[in-house]
């Protein structure tokens, strides 16, 4: 309609016509509305416009009270985690090639400054082939896979970066779960540990699973069951070098205290207490500051006969138990070899 | 679908069957009017197949969107099928094809990155149209063991986008503010209309069997798409979001159901090198051009 008006002004259409043209319109809004019914609202009782228009409110609320640098902040927060210029491309994981490069600035900060995380072993790292990072697993949140992942991309010639395995219920957890999908995360299962392993990646996995994440503070460093033994006849089978990975300092930054077993039960993920968490609130969830250290074993290769025992459960379990006792053994040596669990 | 065929080179002899003609295809086709919801439907579908001499029958009597009337829903959907299924062996096709969909496998948490034809049909329990295509699905199977001389083919691909293709996930991507789970942000893949017919014509044409995941290459996650259509989110916490879902249903405002969301929440993307390997699908676009080319239209739409 502006426009009709603003060519009227400089010597468009008199105002007889503007009515003729105006009438005509009205004419024809009538004549399809005729044909396809009245132009259907879908603004309606529909509940997200109540929402919406709620939030509206609220907003210009905000803003008379003069407290609009809040909602503005909070929002700067908000896409600051979602990093709104992200790539446009992800592999088929969804790892972002972009949100990793951003990242990378805190996970140096993580690795090098609140962490200290000392490597050892780096040169037992295979140059190549299909290899598969067996490590020891601490906390809830897989800060050591991240590290572990950090450690090899800087230490490994070749600066590949291994992808790893998350527990199940990571993906329930909001936030955490994008979070860690575009990071390089991928839902610990073996369909997704063999694809890929044969598509050439690197793969970092924590056979004690959720056990060895909410075991109490007393049993650190001491390993879990290791899973069904799956990830073995999984290497056994795809010849994958499987390197032993200890981690010490992980286990200390969520000492877990308490796991209550109601939560677990109503929210259907675990609910450890620490010292922190819940009390602290959101603060508890910041890992304590304990000294690391990471050590890469000796590469254990498969030999020909070893490959062709991938179906046979005994051997398999054997080879598991053997795995898991020599990263006991490189657990209990960088523990013993370190003076303190915050001092480097 | 019809459409396609009659301008290929060589149009087969096509024989629709409908409750009502469909308005392009008027006089371009034989046509019977079929119920399947009626108490002889398969004798009367028997005797309508047999007497034109079909060999290969495409099923897709299926809502696209979830109807709100379970019962009749599940009526066509699960007893009409097996009506279907009934009928073609009594007349001797030698092909039946189905239309189902990737979502009967659900979404859930501990989904593979990509689910294979092998992988269990967990369908969203709250999502009755999604539960009676997984009823049917069962059905075809044991209907598939039971007449090894009909080659029973499933298609089951992801969400379709495109420029004319409309369901309740198109509507729901729709809006200029689209709502998301706070905090989740699962992959995608989107299949193009064109793909999805490509692929109805292979299967009725190749000699397979069995069920084919289909979808486009490639995927992305939620919000990438969404920023890609200059859209903005209307991220909301789950529990909420559950319970709207459950109000909109309720008081029928167009919104989609709360078991919708969780399509949304989990990823459920599928593997398609099965289709690709036997079927010779090739999907012409990938998820993000099926995606933009259902933005692209709808965004012109509103300046015609």
């Amino acid at each position: 309609m502006s426009e009709i008006e603003a060519a009227s002004g400089n010597g468009g259409p008199t105002p007889e016509q503007l009515a003729e043209l105006r009438s005509s319109l009205a004419e024809l809004r009538g004549e399809l509305e005729a044909r396809f019914g009245p132009q259907r609202e879908r603004t309606g009782a529909s509940p997200f416009r109540v929402l919406d228009e709620l939030g509206n409110s609220l907003r210009s609320g905000l803003d008379k009270l003069g407290v609009s640098g809040l909602y503005s902040g909070l929002r700067r927060l908000v896409s600051a985690y979602r990093m709104d210029n992200r790539s446009l491309e992800v592999d088929e994981f969804g790892s972002d090639p972009l949100y990793l490069e951003k990242s990378r600035v805190l996970l140096d900060f993580l690795f090098d400054r609140w962490w200290r995380v000392k490597v050892s072993g780096a040169e037992h790292l295979p140059s190549g082939g299909r290899v598969l990072l067996v490590a020891n697993c601490s906390g809830i949140l897989p800060y050591d896979a991240l590290m572990i992942a950090h450690a090899v991309e800087r230490f490994h010639p070749s600066q590949l970066r291994p992808r790893f395995l998350a527990a199940d219920w990571i993906a329930t957890l909001p936030f955490a779960q994008p979070l860690l999908t575009r990071l390089g995360g991928v839902r610990a299962c073996p369909e997704n540990a063999e694809r890929l392993l044969r598509t050439g990646h690197w793969v970092v996995t924590f056979p004690e699973g959720q056990k060895g994440a909410v075991k109490p503070f007393r049993q650190r460093y001491q390993l879990q069951r290791f899973g069904r033994g799956g990830f073995v006849s999984l290497a056994l089978r795809l010849d994958a070098t499987v390197v032993p990975v200890a981690v010490v300092g992980a286990e200390e930054v969520h000492p877990v205290l308490l796991d209550p077993t109601l939560p677990r039960r109503l929210l259907g993920v675990p609910l450890p207490v620490t010292p922190t968490f819940p009390v602290a609130g959101p603060l508890g969830l910041i890992p304590l500051p304990s000294q690391w250290r990471i050590r890469f074993g000796e590469p254990i290769r498969w030999d020909a006969v070893a490959r062709e025992k991938a179906g046979d459960a005994l051997y398999v379990n054997r080879a598991r138990d053997q795995i898991r006792n020599t990263i006991q053994l490189l657990l209990d040596e960088e523990v013993h070899r370190r003076t303190g669990v915050f001092r480097s | 679908m019809a459409l396609r065929l009659l301008e290929g080179p060589s149009p087969p002899r096509i024989v629709g069957l409908d409750l009502s003609v469909p308005k392009a295809l008027e006089g371009r086709l034989r046509f019977h009017r079929v119920d399947l919801t009626g108490p002889t439907a398969d004798s009367v579908l028997a005797e309508l197949l047999e007497k034109e001499r079909c060999d290969a029958l495409l099923h897709a009597a299926f809502f696209t969107d979830p109807h709100p009337d379970r019962e009749y829903a599940h009526e066509l959907e699960v007893i009409g099928s097996l009506n279907v299924m009934n009928a073609s062996a009594a007349a001797g096709v030698s092909k039946l094809v189905v239309a189902s969909t990737a979502q009967v496998y659900g979404p859930h948490p501990d989904n593979p990155s990509f689910l294979s034809e092998r992988h269990a049909l967990r369908a969203h329990p709250d999502a009755h149209a999604i539960r009676d295509r997984a009823e049917m699905e069962q059905l075809l199977r044991t209907f598939a063991t039971r007449h090894p001389s009909i080659s029973v083919v499933s298609l089951r691909p992801c969400w379709v986008m495109g420029p004319s293709y409309t369901s309740s996930v198109t509507r729901h991507f729709e809006s200029a503010r689209v709502t998301t789970l706070l905090g989740y942000d699962p992959l995608m893949q989107f299949l193009h209309e064109e793909d999805l017919l490509d692929a109805v014509g292979l299967a009725l044409t190749r000699e397979v069997a069995g069920p084919f995941n289909l979808a486009g290459d490639g995927l992305l996650p939620l919000s990438t798409l969404i920023q890609l259509a200059g859209k903005r989110t209307r991220p909301l916490p789950h529990p909420l979001l559950y319970r709207l879902g459950y109000l909109a249903t309720v008081a029928r405002t167009g919104d989609p159901p709360a078991a919708f969301y969780d399509y949304l929440r989990f990823g459920w993307v599928v593997d398609t090198e099965r289709a690709k390997q036997e079927l010779g699908f090739r999907p012409g676009y990938t998820t993000r051009e099926a995606w933009m080319s259902c933005v692209v239209e709808r965004r012109l739409k509103s300046y015609r």
